[in-house]
């Protein structure tokens, strides 16, 4: 089997919102949402920090689809649009998604995006990857671990992009793999434990 | 019975003009559905923070006011409760117009209908929405055979059916708790207890609507209901609102004994916060007060006070609908700046309108006038349908039931000469 995912090191990321924007470029992400947005942890704003003056920490959270094992959003999904995919990606085939949001509601990290609207894009064209699918209003979206990109074998373009280079990809399953060993290192955790989805996005400190 | 033949044909002035004004906010509504096929649900309040709105609100109501006329009208069967016969046709009538607006709703709330075909070729058995389907559609069937046998006066068919349909009600009101009571993202929906709080206050928000539309019948002059009989299902619906009330006490000292972050965020927000004024209405509005009005066997026998109770209840509950389902979208699970990206038509304009840190809504006129349509839309098909088969039901009945639905006209007929 195959459980691609991506280890995020919290300890060397800047805050710089590269990943939100490369995923955006890449993926064709309209204007109003992100796939891939950093959260600036127990803080009120992007430039707030968590704790009382003098002492303040500020933590920066990658956040985007944990590609869970046990995906409580594809469980949900009445049609079956929302599926866990043979590399381990959770992913959605638009065409059959009828726009219920059972699984927006079932995603305890608010990681998905709905077209409430018929998608705007600044400029006025599909900056995407031309092998990105289109999606129309009434449509579910999130963050497919660039689908496209790593069927050719590349890596998510947030991993490439990333100027700190916080974000290592590649296979759960192969022990050989940097990010298994990464997984295996105990300064490992993941989001939201307790909810039992297992996250294969995990974080590193 | 001639006389009473008499009142029952014929459509009056006042039922032709209550039809049209419903035909006309069903028509309003229906240039409000069209227009968000055009435009998207971005025309509504809802955004990628708060993913349902006042449609899955009203279906979960909706749903639980379908509840009280089936079970009336079946056990009436399935427990031989014999007095509660003479209302089996007008409950049944009552409970599958609620069904077809939930399933409206539903259907409304859809972002995607062009693709519904999806639910019949590619359906995922896992999906609490899949079996909410299944279950709404052989709730609706058993509604109409129960009423079509009833007309044509099959009395063995219906006193068969009636023994699936008890519950087939169950489980209706239980799967509609499951599509929230399984999420374990949202603190507050993810209990156990949700399916039994969805069946009790789907009994007494159902059997209040009935009392009302039973007493309006009348008001009509298409059917009467002995005063007995009345005060005899306001009775039922003070026990159902005891056994609502106790259920949700046990769910909120489950939530606040253990004092966890997210219980306490969930309570402040129900108890002082946002969805407060809901709350609390239900609590004393919709149990508290009807609970004690209706409670003396003396108030019960008073019709006006026993529709004011009804009246209150079916409030209470669509308020709490409301807290239910909007408290658990404000707090999201990871916390922090800048929050959600919104995905609506103010965030597609970018900058600080994208971003929310908590989910906050309010429903749109459009959301509102969809919803007021589809409401009344449901009041004109009560109004046709019992005018079409009350009166070939009273005629066309058993022996039995004939003497039983004389003797209701004969003790109503007594009550109003006294």
């Amino acid at each position: 089997m195959t459980r691609l995912a991506i280890a995020i090191d919290l300890d060397h990321c800047s805050g710089c919102h590269t990943c939100a924007n490369a995923c955006k470029m890449s993926n064709n992400v309209p204007m109003g949402m992100l796939w891939n947005r950093i959260v600036v942890e127990n803080a009120d704003g992007i430039y707030g920090a968590e704790g009382t003056y003098p002492n303040l920490v500020r933590t920066y959270l990658p956040l985007a689809c944990q590609h869970c094992e046990n995906p409580a959003c594809q469980k949900v999904c009445p049609t079956g649009a929302t599926y866990k995919d043979d590399k381990g990606r959770v992913e959605i085939d638009y065409g059959k998604c009828i726009g219920c949001r059972m699984c927006m509601a079932a995603c305890p990290y608010n990681a998905r995006v709905f077209n409430w609207n018929e998608p705007v894009r600044k400029p006025d064209f599909n900056y995407g990857d031309a092998d990105v699918p289109l999606r129309e209003k009434g449509m579910m979206e999130k963050c497919t671990l660039c689908k496209e990109r790593t069927d050719r074998g590349q890596e998510p373009m947030c991993v490439t992009c990333c100027p700190m280079k916080c974000r290592t990809f590649g296979d759960l399953d192969d022990p050989n793999s940097e990010i298994a060993r990464m997984k295996n290192a105990g300064s490992a955790f993941v989001l939201l434990e307790d909810m039992g989805t297992k996250p294969q996005v995990f974080y590193v400190k | 019975m001639s006389e009473k033949q008499g009142f029952v044909s014929g459509v009056s002035g006042k039922f032709l003009a209550g039809a049209l004004v419903c035909a006309a906010l069903a028509v309003a509504a229906f240039g409000c559905w069209v227009y968000q096929q055009i435009g998207g649900l971005g025309i509504t309040g809802m955004s990628n923070a708060t993913s349902w709105g006042l449609y899955i609100a009203a279906f979960m109501f909706c749903v639980g006011l379908s509840a009280g006329g089936l079970i009336v009208a079946s056990s009436a069967h399935v427990f031989k409760i014999e007095r509660f016969k003479p209302v089996a046709l007008p409950a049944v009538i009552c409970s599958t117009v609620c069904i077809c607006l939930a399933g409206c709703f539903v259907l409304i709330d859809l972002g995607g209908i062009s693709r519904v075909w999806n639910m019949f070729v590619s359906l995922n058995l896992a999906s609490p929405l899949a079996w909410n389907m299944c279950v709404i559609v052989c709730y609706l069937v058993i509604n109409v055979l129960d009423m079509v046998w009833m007309v044509k006066g099959e009395e063995h068919k219906v006193e068969v059916l009636s023994r699936v349909a008890l519950p087939v009600a169950i489980l209706v009101h239980s799967v509609t708790a499951w599509i929230f009571g399984l999420e374990i993202a949202r603190e507050g929906w993810h209990s156990a207890i949700m399916a039994p709080i969805f069946v009790a206050s789907a009994m007494d928000s159902g059997l209040a609507l009935l009392l009302i539309g039973l007493a309006s019948l009348e008001k009509g002059k298409v059917f009467r209901t002995s005063p007995a009989l009345f005060s005899s299902l306001a009775g039922l619906l003070c026990v159902c609102i005891a056994v609502d009330a106790y259920l949700i006490g046990c769910e909120l000292l489950t939530m606040a004994y253990p004092g966890t972050q997210e219980g306490n965020a969930i309570l402040a927000e129900m108890l002082t916060g946002s969805t407060a004024p809901f709350f609390w209405f239900e609590i004393v509005g919709g149990l508290a007060l009807p609970f004690m009005m209706l409670v003396f066997s003396r108030n019960r026998k008073r019709r006006a006070l026993v529709i004011g109770a009804s009246v209150l209840v079916v409030c209470g509950v669509f308020c709490k609908r409301v807290w239910l389902l909007f408290t658990s979208f404000v707090h999201p699970n990871v916390y922090g700046g800048n929050g959600i990206t919104l995905g609506t038509k103010a965030a597609q304009q970018g900058g600080e309108g994208m971003w929310s840190m908590l989910g906050s809504y309010a429903p749109t006129p459009f959301e509102v006038i969809i919803v007021i349509g589809v409401a009344a839309l449901g009041v004109l098909a009560f109004m046709v349908l019992c005018k079409a088969l009350l009166p070939k039901w009273q005629s066309g009945c058993t022996q039995g039931e004939a003497n039983d639905v004389a003797s209701v006209v004969s003790e109503c007929d007594g009550a109003q000469a006294e």
